[in-house]
């Protein structure tokens, strides 16, 4: 007996509406320092040729030069900094944030957008896990201390540049 | 449209009069103005019959009043036009992270892959070949947040014409619609989730010039399919598909092929030898009478571990025979692979197996046939490398060993297996449709889109297609 087409739509689930951001930057800083009571948007102090040190130190294929940051205070006291970039996956840039304590340690690292149809094994828990305690001086490296993710292997080398860039970023820029 | 200039500092409208720009870059004229204004006044009458002294300082009052209302009408639109064209502070930017664009090219992507090699048999030189095997060109559209479109389109062997070895083909053509920040719907041609090459297949992602028999012969080489399928994916690294497709044509099987179907190890990577490689239909005119589902999951929980299975099953169209046939003929095919990356190495290993039903009948009325349709096959490999043992800037060399085996004809039913046309038999020039395989020799990246490849790879059985490999890689 032939097995028909019509199992088909049953596949085909009403769309809810949503977006394909997984966190928005205020969610973002949250999961990174939930014991902040504010997050206070700041200014890099950093030169367009300090920049370009960075890019040739660690180049990453981001989408702006200089990536947004905060100052996430509680009781007016500086717990740490948050990092917003983007990085391009395979065709898609991912947008992604960093948390830098004070000692200039990552803490955590969130995907806030993933776009592409592959290679959103970057937002396992497990896999950003491994960015936790890298700091400039031993920055996360692709292949050695951060593991490849089989089938998303440039987004998950792409987003590990990029975070060691940011903090190079974070050392230069005094904080 | 006002034209604005950078200069230095200052941003200068080339499109404002020359009052207007003296205005702007001047402030102190404005007191120029009043002063003549002021001459105006203590200007005397010439004559009885010209205009009165109250008249004309009317009429130049009106005149500047005017030119005044110009310059303050070009300094509000300058003033709003340099505020659009100055760069955004960064902590300003902060509020604008997320709507970072999707692409370098807006909505439009575009990428691609290709490889060129030169292949040498070990023990027969006059069968050496160089080719471009291919060159793919990706093209896709970002429609929405939810919804992007892939293509990927493919030139085999250089030229595709009707006199030329080479094939055009559209590999992939497909729309993605996201339902669920963990789901998506996928419909159209596209790459089956088995194995670890068929969706990853870019010259970049695997070793060795040439991609693993495993995954060519028993799995076939970018499989694809047309249908819909369903991914699901969660925050713990389960990934799910399941999907309906179209599925095999037996119909197109050559049971009595008078020469064999390959020679060498190049022709049987490339050939119709492989039962599922030659009743594949590419969504070409396929027959979709019968629809065949899949399912495959992962798990990529733990950093450096991918691990899987895959399985398929649907009814192909019936073979040609010359009695009646009868019944379905139910192709199943399965495969589970882990890829694990402790230290330093790259650890890999697939296992797929896959059957055809109720082939009695068929194989029987072809009886004595040198291509019988087998109703099981098989095959499995295993693999180490070691992805860094030299790197220097964007240099990497990548040296690897494989073992992987065989067997595209492990059961049969009606007849005993293969029988070799007499002119070939007992010459030892009839392949054998299995083989033990090693595969020796190393990537190296000139960049991690750049790859250029050796390998060594021994045939145990068909001893002849031991050959030697050479070839470059690109993936953008």
């Amino acid at each position: 007996m032939k097995t028909g087409w019509v199992v088909i739509p049953a596949l085909i689930v009403p769309a809810p509406a949503f977006a394909t951001q997984y966190l928005t930057v205020e969610q973002a800083q949250r999961a990174l320092f939930p014991s902040a009571d504010r997050f206070e948007p700041r200014d890099l102090a950093l030169t367009d040729a300090a920049l370009h040190e960075v890019e040739v130190a660690h180049p990453a294929p981001v989408a702006r030069p200089r990536p947004s940051s905060f100052a996430a205070d509680r009781a007016g006291a500086v717990l740490g900094y948050v990092y917003v970039d983007e990085v391009l996956g395979k065709q898609l840039y991912i947008t992604y944030a960093v948390g830098i304590d004070t000692a200039g340690t990552v803490v955590g690292v969130e995907i806030l957008e993933y776009r592409e149809t592959h290679g959103y094994e970057v937002r396992n828990a497990a896999w950003r896990g491994q960015f936790a305690g890298r700091t400039a001086a031993a920055p996360p490296s692709f292949g050695t201390n951060v593991k490849n993710i089989s089938g998303a292997t440039l987004s998950s080398r792409h987003v590990t540049e990029g975070v060691a860039r940011v903090l190079a970023i974070h050392a230069l820029s005094g904080h | 449209m006002t034209k604005l200039t950078h200069c230095g500092d200052r941003i200068i409208d080339e499109e404002a009069g020359p009052v207007s720009r003296a205005l702007q870059s001047r402030p102190g004229v404005w007191a120029l103005g009043l002063f003549a204004l002021l001459s105006v006044l203590a200007t005397p009458a010439a004559s009885a019959e010209q205009p009165s002294v109250e008249d004309r300082l009317e009429q130049r009052l009106k005149d500047l009043e005017a030119e005044l209302a110009s310059v303050k009408a070009e300094l509000v639109q300058l003033k709003a036009e340099r505020a659009a064209a100055a760069p955004v502070p960064a902590a300003a930017a902060g509020a604008m992270a997320a709507s970072a664009p999707p692409s370098p090219l807006g909505g439009l992507n575009l990428w691609g892959y290709g490889e060129i090699y030169f292949t040498q048999p070990v023990h027969r030189p006059e069968a050496a070949q160089a080719d471009l095997a291919r060159a793919v060109f990706g093209i896709g559209y970002q429609f929405d947040d939810r919804t992007s479109f892939n293509s990927e389109f493919e030139i085999e062997h250089a030229v595709a014409s009707s006199s030329d070895v080479g094939e055009f083909e559209v590999e992939q053509f497909y729309v993605d619609r996201q339902i669920a920040p963990w789901g998506t719907i996928r419909g159209g041609l596209f790459l089956m989730p088995f194995g670890l090459l068929n969706e990853h297949h870019e010259p970049t992602n695997f070793y060795g010039m040439q991609r693993n028999f495993v995954e060519t012969l028993i799995i076939p080489s970018t499989w694809r399919e047309g249908g819909l399928q369903f991914n699901v994916h969660t925050d713990s690294g389960i990934a799910l598909a399941i999907g309906a497709t179209t599925g095999f044509d037996l119909s197109k099987w050559d049971f009595t092929p008078a020469q064999p179907l390959y020679t060498n190890a190049l022709e049987l990577g490339r050939s119709d030898a492989a039962p599922l490689q030659a009743s594949h239909q590419e969504l070409a005119l396929a027959n979709a009478q019968y629809p065949a589902g899949h399912l495959a999951i992962n798990y990529t929980g733990v950093p450096g571990l991918l691990v899987g299975a895959a399985a398929f099953a649907g009814n192909a169209v019936a073979p040609v025979a010359p009695v009646a046939l009868s019944g379905n003929y139910l192709v199943t095919l399965w495969d589970t692979h882990v890829r694990w990356t402790p230290g330093g190495f790259d650890l890999s290993a697939v296992y797929a197996r896959g059957a055809i039903s109720n082939l009695a009948a068929a194989n029987a009325a072809h009886a004595g046939a040198s291509n019988p349709i087998p109703s099981a096959f098989y095959g499995y490999f295993l693999q180490a490398a070691y992805p860094e043992l030299w790197t220097h800037d964007s240099y990497r060399l990548a040296p690897f060993v494989r073992y992987e085996y065989y067997n595209m004809g492990s059961a049969y039913e009606g007849v005993a297996g293969p029988v070799v046309p007499p002119p070939f038999a007992g010459t030892g020039t009839w392949p054998e449709n299995y083989d033990r395989v090693w595969t020796v020799g190393a990537n190296f990246y000139v960049t991690p889109h750049v790859v250029v490849k050796l390998d060594y790879q021994s045939f145990d059985v068909n001893r002849d297609f031991t050959r030697i490999d050479l070839g470059l890689g690109v993936s953008y």
